[in-house]
């Protein structure tokens, strides 16, 4: 396959160059910005000027308009023609001698500086003095095995150096202090600075023209064995495979990333990016083939070419045009060195996007990600390509020129269902990729609205998931596209995160009413539930409350049990849900209970109504008794929870109810909330014969109260036991003497046991009351010798007391006539006297005042 | 172009395999090869290091291009074909001279390739039938043919080239850890020839790194006490 990289132009027609005069060739040129030097072999130089006229098609003509031409006066072809710019001369090698001529007027330099005995020539491209007026040449001497160095000044030259070389070279070329030579039988490496030489590989210059060539900073090319173009550095190290030329080569170019060749019949260009051969121009009768600052040309005899390379985007574009990516990629990366940074990124970015897309129309899409990936592209593009995915409102268009030839993905496909569905999951997923990326960056909306296209045309799982989380999916257009996929739920989901919740539950209770058919969610009454829980929308809940009562009490009603309790605390009103749910028993039942046990709320309507509700159950179902028993005996087991625990319910009127409606039990609750407890009891004993109920009675009603209380209502029990049975005024019934025995028995630590045993008839034996007995001894035993200890330590303390005292009293105290009163300083009259804490005596009266004193006078003393 | 960290050259006669091991290794693919004119490279990315793979041509005609190709190498690795003797002879004669421009602590692996082509545990049933057997004559016509060079010839090479080296054989791999019998066509033992040699270059680049290549003048980097330089506006 072949690229096109260069066309070839004429720049000087025979006619122009030599007239009539068919003997004189041409034997070497120079080309130095818009100069075009001819050496020719009747030792003459022209001089041209060249004017390029860039064309359409990235190509050029150029046209050459002659200057002068001086015969240099000898009648030996001119070799050689180097310019040396910065010099305003130009080096002309002719008849083995090195003439510096002015680059206009041609005229010798006046000095008449020459070098002397050179057969070839090359001009230090790296120079190392770093004298901008001073060029660097070194020559192949006439002498055997020598080469020369020098400087070159306007009109003076200088030797600096000579080396001898193992063989005779037949080519140098120059960079910095490296020589490279190609010798009868190798090419070698040589710094002249140093005279250390490294061997490259052998080759047999005699045999075939050897061509060494400076490419680059520190790297030669060079013509190898069985036509091989070589790459060596001054290292002597191969960094580049060869390119393979054929046999015969003549001359060789660089012109980036391109190596020219010439033969006899053509020119050939390969790429030193991949070795690889891309052009063959055929061109007759070539001698000469050089690049000047990245200009080529090549010449025959008669007439001088110019290479006009085609602009590297022309040729990326070919190469892409013809889908040769890699190659493409490959010349647009090697590019990097030849254009500015900033343009390069530009182009290789576009190109890498156009790779990619080249790529994807192959259907190769982990190729065609990367390149989209390291090519920045901008999704959009990707997503302008699939019909409808695009938003309506985007104001994408598509960069131009255009990245590829497709108007869109059926025209890409050419209607291969199949392969649109490979596209098309190749871009759910590549959305999906990106999407957190900041690929996306900008483009979000684009790229999320996209997704959900897809997604809902797939029927994919991940729609709903894109829904529910953080997404920037357009409304109108998303909408519409669900819509049009039936995928109402998801639509719904969409209004919801666009903050219309009322339009997403309409949709949803429409699902449900089976107005619209979505059958994404099977339980969707609950997921609407749920929904409106946690809405903080009142009026949202209020008008869809109705709605979810009717489908179920129980699970409507969680729409205000289940709410967060903080937002009920402060938005929803009881009382409002009251009156709402008047209509719907158990979930008025379900709303009081949630108010009274789950919020714990003490308003007395709230637990009166539950209470009544739960009556109005119980009472209700209770004629037809049998078949609901486990409903009925839990209701009741919640009216009895709720009688007994609650304290806020209005007990009278509850109490009116209950009586004479058959049950006791409640009664007997109602009873102990009086403080009727000897009623209560009595309703438990007699009429329910309900003992240990009774006894819990008793635990219940003592709870929190003093032992007092609590021995009193047991008392009362046992009472109740023993005393005349209302039914039957005979003494109790066993039945009841079994009932006090237990009490007895069970609860010895709630009797006075002294009281009870009066109350005892003398027929029990002891035997029966062991326990009780024991227990109530026991508990004698303790108290008393708990008293007597308590006795004991109390005596003790007092003993210690005691002796204190006795300390205190402990020595004599001698009155005699010289002992004076500490305070009146006059002498005891009497036997009384008062003994201070200090050890101090005075008179009784003394100590009197005294303490009247210091009581009179310590509120002053306090001032 | 990044410089590549280091450089591993396939060296061996002309249709040993030379190509074909390395297309097999980097495309992981056996195809049809034409015979290699000059050389070609690969890069290769083996964890934070470039290493360069040069595949050189056997053809007689490119010889004298091995010493350049093997300049400064870190790894030889020298191919050989299991059922054509002489190509192992070739690595000695012929070959082993173009290693000395590598660099002196260059690392070599001997590999023996087209072990395919010769019958299953064919070499057990040589080394028991004794040297008698094994159609030695007539070419390898037959698909499958005893092989026809032992491992162990492969490992005496290897300690030879040691000695022509004057390396110690106790700092280098040990001839066991450096031969090897490989197919292209199968793959077999291809990646661990590579991922083996990866693995002991890189402890060897780390140590140029520290160190400086050893004892290899690299005049590119040799800058004479010359006149200083005058800057532009001076
Ligand atoms: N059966 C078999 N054939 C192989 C194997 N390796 C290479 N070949 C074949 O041997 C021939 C030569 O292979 P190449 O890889 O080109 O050999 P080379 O060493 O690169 O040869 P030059 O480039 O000329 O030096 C080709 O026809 C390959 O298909 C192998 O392991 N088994
Ligand atoms: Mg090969």
């Amino acid at each position: 396959m072949s690229t096109k990289a260069f066309t070839l132009v004429s720049a000087v027609e025979p006619e122009l160059l030599m007239g009539d005069k068919e003997r004189v060739n041409i034997e070497c040129v120079e080309c130095c910005g818009k100069n075009l030097y001819v050496g020719t072999s009747d030792g003459s130089i022209h001089h041209f000027l060249l004017e390029e006229q860039p064309l359409p098609a990235g190509t050029a003509a150029f046209t050459a308009t002659r200057q002068r031409h001086r015969h240099l006066g000898f009648r030996k072809p001119v070799t050689e023609l180097r310019a040396a710019s910065a010099l305003h001369r130009l080096l002309v090698l002719c008849d083995c001698s090195i003439t510096l001529v002015h680059m206009r007027s041609l005229e010798p330099v006046p000095s008449g500086a020459r070098i002397k005995g050179a057969v070839a020539l090359a001009l230090n491209e790296n120079p190392v003095s770093g004298d901008p007026f001073c060029v660097e040449v070194c020559i192949i001497s006439v002498k055997r095995r020598t080469v020369q160095v020098f400087m070159v000044y306007e009109d003076r030259v200088q030797i600096v150096r000579e080396v001898s070389t193992p063989e005779q070279p037949l080519a140098v070329a120059v960079d910095g202090y490296f020589l490279c030579l190609a010798l009868t039988t190798q090419y070698i490496i040589l710094n002249y600075h140093t005279g250390v030489a490294q061997d490259l590989f052998p080759y047999c210059g005699e045999e075939k023209h050897p061509i060494v060539k400076r490419i680059g900073r520190q790297e030669f090319l060079l013509a190898g064995p069985g036509g091989l173009g070589m790459f060596a550095t001054v290292a002597g190290i191969s960094q580049r495979a060869p390119v393979h030329w054929s046999e015969n080569v003549i001359g060789a170019a660089i012109c980036f990333p391109y190596v020219l060749a010439l033969d006899d019949e053509f020119i050939t260009v390969h790429s030193m990016l991949d070795q690889q051969q891309k052009q063959t121009l055929p061109f007759k009768e070539g001698h000469i083939l050089q690049d000047f600052e990245g200009r080529v040309i090549v010449a025959t005899s008669k007439g001088v070419y110019i290479l006009v390379p085609l602009p590297l985007e022309k040729q990326i574009q070919d190469l892409l045009s013809s889908h040769r990516v890699e190659e493409a990629l490959v010349l647009a990366k090697g590019a990097r060195r030849n254009i500015p940074k900033e343009k390069f990124q530009v182009m290789y970015r576009r190109v890498l996007q156009q790779a990619g897309f080249i790529h994807f129309a192959q259907l190769q899409f982990l190729e065609a990600k990367e390149l989209f990936r390291s090519g920045q592209l901008d999704v959009r593009e990707l997503i302008s390509l699939y019909p409808f995915l695009l938003p309506t409102s985007s104001s994408f268009t598509r960069s131009h020129p255009p990245l590829h030839e497709y108007a869109d993905l059926n025209q890409l496909t050419q209607g291969d269902q199949e392969k649109v569905a490979k596209c098309k999951h190749f871009l759910m997923s590549y959305l999906n990729e990106v999407r957190s990326t900041e690929v996306a960056n900008g483009y979000k909306e684009e790229v999320d609205t996209a997704l959900l296209k897809l997604y809902a045309e797939a029927d994919h799982d991940s729609l709903l998931d894109l829904l529910v989380t953080e997404n920037a999916c357009l409304l109108t257009d998303s909408a519409a596209w669900l819509e049009k996929h039936k995928k109402y739920f998801a639509l719904g989901l969409l209004y919801h995160y666009n903050g219309q919740d009322a339009a997403a539950v309409q949709l949803w209770v429409n699902i449900v009413n089976g107005d619209l058919h979505d059958a994404t969610r099977a339980d969707l009454y609950e997921y609407v539930v749920d929904f409106l829980t946690c809405s903080s929308d009142q009026a949202l809940v209020w008008k869809y409350a109705n709605w979810a009562l009717q489908r179920s009490e129980e699970l409507g009603v969680q729409v205000f049990t289940k709410r967060p309790l903080e937002e009920q605390q402060n938005s929803f009103n009881p009382d409002d849900i009251l009156i709402c749910l008047k209509k719907y028993p158990s979930a008025l039942v379900r709303y009081l209970e949630h108010l009274v046990m789950d919020r714990k709320l003490q308003r007395e309507e709230y637990h009166t109504h539950l209470a009544i509700l739960y009556l109005d159950e119980v009472l209700q179902r209770r004629p037809g008794a049998g078949g609901k028993d486990a409903d009925l005996t839990e209701t009741q087991a919640k009216l009895r929870r709720l009688l007994q625990k609650s304290d806020s319910y209005r007990v009278h009127f509850l109490m009116e109810r209950v009586q004479g409606a058959g049950l006791p039990m409640e009664r007997a609750i109602l009873h102990g909330k009086l403080e009727e407890h000897e009623k209560a009891l009595h309703t438990l004993v007699h009429e329910l014969r309900d003992f240990p109920a009774a006894e819990d009675y008793c635990l219940w009603r003592s709870e929190g109260r003093g032992p007092a209380y609590r021995q009193r209502l047991f008392h009362t029990l046992l009472a109740l036991y023993l005393g005349p049975s209302p039914s039957a005024p005979s003494p109790s019934t066993p039945e009841l003497a079994v009932a006090a025995v237990d009490l007895l028995n069970h609860h010895a630590a709630e009797f006075d046991a002294a009281q009870v045993l009066q109350l005892l008839p003398g027929t029990w034996s002891v035997q029966l009351l062991c326990p009780f007995l024991t227990g109530a001894m026991r508990d004698s035993i303790h108290s008393r010798r708990t008293a007597q200890v308590a006795l004991g330590l109390a005596k003790s303390e007092n003993l210690i007391y005691q002796y204190d005292k006795m300390k205190l009293k402990g020595s004599a105290i001698r009155l005699s006539d010289t002992r004076l009163c500490q305070r009146c300083h006059s002498p005891f009259c009497e036997p009384a006297f008062v003994r201070c804490p200090d050890g101090g005596l005075v008179h009784t009266h003394c100590a009197a005042s005294r303490r009247a004193d210091s009581s009179s006078s310590s509120p002053g003393a306090r001032t | 172009m990044r410089k590549p960290d280091g450089k591993i050259v396939l060296l061996g006669d002309m249709n040993v395999g030379k190509t074909s091991l390395l297309q097999r290794y980097m495309e992981r693919r056996f195809a049809d090869t034409v015979s290699t004119v000059g050389g070609a490279f690969y890069l290769k990315q083996w964890g934070s290091y470039n290493i360069s793979i040069w595949d050189t041509a056997g053809r007689e005609q490119f010889h004298g291009l091995g010493s350049m190709y093997c300049r400064g190498a870190t790894a030889i690795i020298l191919t050989y074909d299991v059922n054509h003797p002489q190509t192992l002879v070739e690595l000695e004669d012929r070959f082993l001279g173009l290693t000395d421009t590598a660099n002196t602590d260059c690392l070599y692996a001997i590999v023996g390739n087209k072990v395919d082509l010769s019958e299953e545990g064919a070499s057990e049933n040589w080394e028991k039938e004794g040297h008698s057997s094994g159609p030695v004559g007539g070419g390898c016509v037959s698909p499958k043919v005893s092989k026809q060079v032992r491992l162990e010839e492969a490992v005496a090479l290897y300690k030879k080239i040691l000695k022509y080296k004057m390396l110690d054989e106790k700092d280098m791999p040990a001839a066991e850890q450096m031969c090897f019998e490989t197919s292209a066509k199968t793959g077999h033992n291809v990646d661990l020839l590579f991922e083996t040699l990866f693995d002991l270059v890189v402890p060897v680049i780390l140590r140029h790194r520290a160190q400086g290549p050893p004892q290899t003048v690299d005049i590119s980097r040799y800058k004479p006490p010359g006149p200083a330089k005058s800057g532009c506006c001076a």
